[in-house]
């Protein structure tokens, strides 16, 4: 099988590298024949398609994640290399593509439509990745492996009683997928967010894992913003390292909400779970950080990441994650791996740009800023321990998860840390500067 | 030479008016621009107390501001200023303008990778031509990197304080590229003789109207038909194009050989390649008004669609008839005069499902819904467009309803017209519950 994925022509998983943008092209001066021809000879090689052996989803659905509301339930697994063979005909997730079982009990009275580009902004279509199997000049065999993933397919709607499964073909994450489903009816919207494991990886159970942090005794549960925000701008100033010492990167921003309305907020702008090597030399509360979500959309989208850490806080009962936002140096203009990755000096920057993502995901019911970080102007740039140096307004910002999607206008802006009106003041001077 | 609109308008007349300025300027030709002549062609919108002025820079502009090539890395300044006279202070989101906008200082690194420290000269000088959030009471105004677009641009602004946001659309020319646009009137005059025009303000009696649209796109001579006409789009510069923008969708490039010579390489080297030409398709004898397109990862994956504007209005907007396809990879063909074309999802249902799902994040949807009008087609007897891909529906058309004021999910209509089936066509997936 592994022979075979090496013809298909699904991409890799997307990589926000320097490929995606205006990238060097060494062979620009190959003749478009002598590129033709190449391109012939990559498409000509056979696939080992076969007829799924058993379609039936019973394994599925047995080891299925499973949520409920509103009268709809939603249960959904990855499949594995054996379940895809099985079931596809084809080792799936080998060629970068991980296929998701969604089956969705409707027992509500309307008809709900399952928005798959919430699942994943880049979806593959159950076409696309069939034709990726295609043989040349089989023209049989191919509208046969056509058929066969066309029937595997999640389709909408979802009438009234009906109860509808199927496949979604995405981008991959590792160990655990983040599942957004998003139902819609006119006017009405049921969102679920499930944590699936990704079989072939080491178990990951992410729930569990955050459940057993903190005993109810070690929890602190605040009811007043105003006692909330004292408690936000009295944690530290920045992750530590292995050792203990304050030297690991600013953290700059709070989220507060269940873990399923962050996994929901940032699935829908193209953020997947991606913990790399990197991340383990950030130290919070003595540990790793719990969850590390990386942006991966559409090949150019800035390669930002959060690093999250559960704090021993609970505001009006809803969890508080403390995290870092940043980006590497270099952007998508430099190479993707855990070497080249050093934090940008500009961390204000990144957490603007998280901020716009969440405002367009609807992820956000109120937004605020807290003092904490401490300003760090350019010219007196901190140094990590890794020696990437930061600058900062030393605000953190603090976000409030909406469960449900909200418009821009909905938005409310908290009248805290005075953001806006700081930056104002900077943005006269600046005027001025220019007028200058 | 600067427009300004009331932001109360009606659409058409403003898209006019709009591109008339636009095009006045950037009709000088490439060589004659100076650097700063986006200055002289600033578009600008009011919205209450809020102006906002726009002006994209070619990549001779960009590359003079900044004395760096950026357009060598794809990369275009959108000059922006807001004027602001209200008494508080709103945040522009650039991811409005392009989901995968440059920050200031990850685009000075690509001219200087050891460009990390704020001392740095390039980065402050990125840093000092950036536009800097908020905008306070009075004018802000700077750049905002983003993928560079070839020909026409579609700039919308969306600021954002709390209770409270404006959006600004504008779309506006590139001096010294050829586009889709550049040689079409859709734009710049009235298409249709104002007799020609109907307005529609019942619902059933858009429907109908729309059912009787042609079902299929045909070659130039209006001799053979090809893609079907399977989308609706009713909105224009001022809510359907924003909320496509706002989704990652951008105009075309004209089909002409230095394109088609760059996606002939981009085909062998999975690049993401987001000005792939579209060939010309053609409904009511003139080739599409404006084609736009998403590129994903690389340009096997591209999803396109063309828009026809029709001599419909639902409710005083304008309405568009296309087609939407899903490239699954760019494949050589004899019957294109272009050589290499793209290798469509025969299953067209799904990207005209795909388009619906993808807009209902843009904040903009106001309604959908489906309607008859192309012809069930199904699997086990498909029709071929104009390459000989073949293709089948379930026949119906997405009609898709945009609105300027953000709206969430939840407050998406659906319009009780056609029912859609799923698979109405295609084979009953097996193992699939009752």
């Amino acid at each position: 099988m592994k022979q075979a994925s090496t013809c298909l022509q699904v991409p890799p998983v997307a990589r926000p590298s320097s490929t995606a943008v205006a990238p060097r092209r060494a062979w620009k001066g190959l003749p478009p024949l002598a590129l033709a021809a190449i391109l012939m000879l990559v498409c000509g090689c056979a696939t080992t398609w076969q007829p799924g052996a058993d379609t039936s989803a019973d394994a599925l659905r047995a080891r299925a994640v499973t949520a409920s509301a509103q009268d709809v339930r939603v249960s959904a697994a990855v499949l594995s290399a054996d379940d895809s063979r099985r079931m596809l005909g084809a080792d799936i997730p080998a060629t970068g593509v991980q296929p998701v079982w969604i089956e969705v009990q409707n027992g509500s009275r309307r008809a709900l439509w399952l928005l798959r580009a919430g699942v994943d902004p880049d979806y593959f279509s159950p076409l696309e990745v069939a034709w990726s199997l295609h043989a040349k000049l089989a023209g049989d065999r191919n509208a046969k492996i056509d058929d066969w993933f066309r029937a595997q397919e999640f389709t909408n709607p979802i009438l009234p009683g009906e109860t509808r499964s199927g496949v979604v073909f995405t981008n991959p994450q590792p160990k655990t997928r983040v599942l957004n489903v998003d139902l819609v009816a006119s006017g009405l919207l049921i969102p679920f967010s499930l944590f699936l494991p990704v079989p072939g990886s080491e178990a990951d159970d992410i729930i569990a894992k955050l459940s057993g942090l903190y005993t109810e005794a070690q929890v602190t549960d605040y009811q007043d913003a105003g006692a909330l925000r004292e408690v936000l701008e009295r944690l530290p100033c920045c992750a530590s390292d292995a050792r203990g010492a304050p030297s690991g990167e600013p953290l700059n921003l709070v989220v507060v909400g269940e873990l399923s309305d962050l996994g929901a907020a940032v699935s829908r702008r193209g953020f997947r779970r991606n913990t790399m090597q990197l991340d383990d030399a950030q130290r919070l509360y003595g540990r790793r950080p719990d969850i590390v979500l990386r942006k991966y959309a559409q090949g150019g989208a800035p390669p930002t990441w959060v690093r999250a850490w559960l704090a021993p806080l609970r505001f009006q009962g809803r969890p508080v994650f403390v995290a870092q936002v940043g980006r590497p140096r270099g952007g998508r203009f430099v190479a993707d791996d855990d070497a080249a990755q050093k934090l940008h000096p500009d961390v204000d920057e990144a957490r603007s740009l998280i901020i716009e993502d969440m405002l367009y995901s609807g992820g956000f019911a109120q937004l605020g800023f807290v003092e904490g970080v401490g300003a760090t102007p350019a010219s007196a740039a901190r140094v990590t321990a890794q020696g990437a140096s930061w600058y900062t307004d030393g605000l953190r910002a603090v976000a409030f998860m909406a469960t449900r999607p909200l418009g821009l206008s909905d938005v409310e802006i908290l009248d805290w840390a005075p953001y806006l009106q700081r930056r104002e003041s900077d943005a006269a001077a600046r005027i001025k500067a220019t007028e200058h | 030479m600067a427009t300004v609109i009331s932001r109360r308008r009606t659409t058409i007349l403003a898209g006019a008016l709009l591109a008339l300025a636009v095009v006045g300027c950037a009709s000088t030709g490439r060589q004659a621009e100076a650097p700063t002549d986006y200055m002289s062609r600033l578009s600008t919108l009011e919205d209450g107390k809020v102006r906002v002025s726009v002006a994209a820079l070619s990549a001779e502009e960009g590359n003079a501001a900044y004395g760096v090539d950026l357009a060598d890395k794809g990369i275009q300044p959108v000059w922006v200023e807001v004027d602001n006279h209200q008494d508080r202070a709103y945040w522009l989101l650039p991811a409005g303008l392009d989901p995968n906008y440059f920050p200031a200082s990850e685009a000075a690194e690509a001219f200087a990778p050891d460009a990390s420290k704020g001392s740095d000269e390039l980065a402050q000088r990125f840093q000092s031509l950036a536009f800097q959030n908020p905008a306070p009471p009075g004018k802000t105004s700077g750049f905002i990197l983003v993928h560079r677009d070839e020909g026409v641009k579609i700039v919308h602004i969306d600021l954002v304080a709390t209770g409270d946001a404006r959006s600004f659309s504008f779309l506006v020319l590139v001096p010294g590229f050829r586009a889709d646009y550049a040689v079409n009137d859709v734009f710049r005059r009235e298409v249709y003789p104002s007799s020609d025009v109907v307005d529609y303000t019942d619902s059933d009696a858009f429907r109908k109207a729309l059912e009787t649209l042609p079902c299929c796109v045909s070659n130039e001579k209006g001799s053979k038909t090809g893609d079907p006409l399977n989308l609706v789009i009713v909105g224009g510069l001022d809510d359907a194009f924003p909320a496509l923008v706002r989704r990652g969708w951008r105009p075309t490039e004209a089909t002409w050989s230095g394109s088609v010579l760059k996606m002939m390489t981009s085909a062998l080297k999975h690049d993401r390649y987001p000005y792939a030409p579209v060939s010309n398709l053609y409904v009511y004898g003139r080739r599409q008004d404006l084609a736009l397109q998403k590129a994903r990862d690389n340009v096997h994956q591209r999803n396109h669609l063309r828009l026809w504007l029709t001599p419909m209005r639902y409710e005083g907007k304008q309405v568009w008839v296309g087609q939407i396809s899903r490239d699954i990879g760019t494949r050589l063909t004899i019957h294109s005069k272009t050589l290499t074309t793209h290798k469509i999802d025969p299953d067209v249902d799904e990207a005209r499902r795909a388009l619906l799902e993808d807009v209902a994040y843009s904040q903009s949807l106001a309604s959908f819904g489906f309607v008859k009008g192309i012809g069930e087609t199904p699997a086990t007897s498909p029709r071929g467009n104009l390459t000989n891909d073949p293709w089948y529906t379930d026949g119906q058309r997405v009609v898709l309803v945009f609105d300027e004021h953000p709206s969430a999910l939840t407050d998406i209509k659906v319009l009780p017209w056609e029912e859609i089936r799923g698979h109405v066509t295609g084979p009953v997936a097996e193992g699939e519950s009752p």
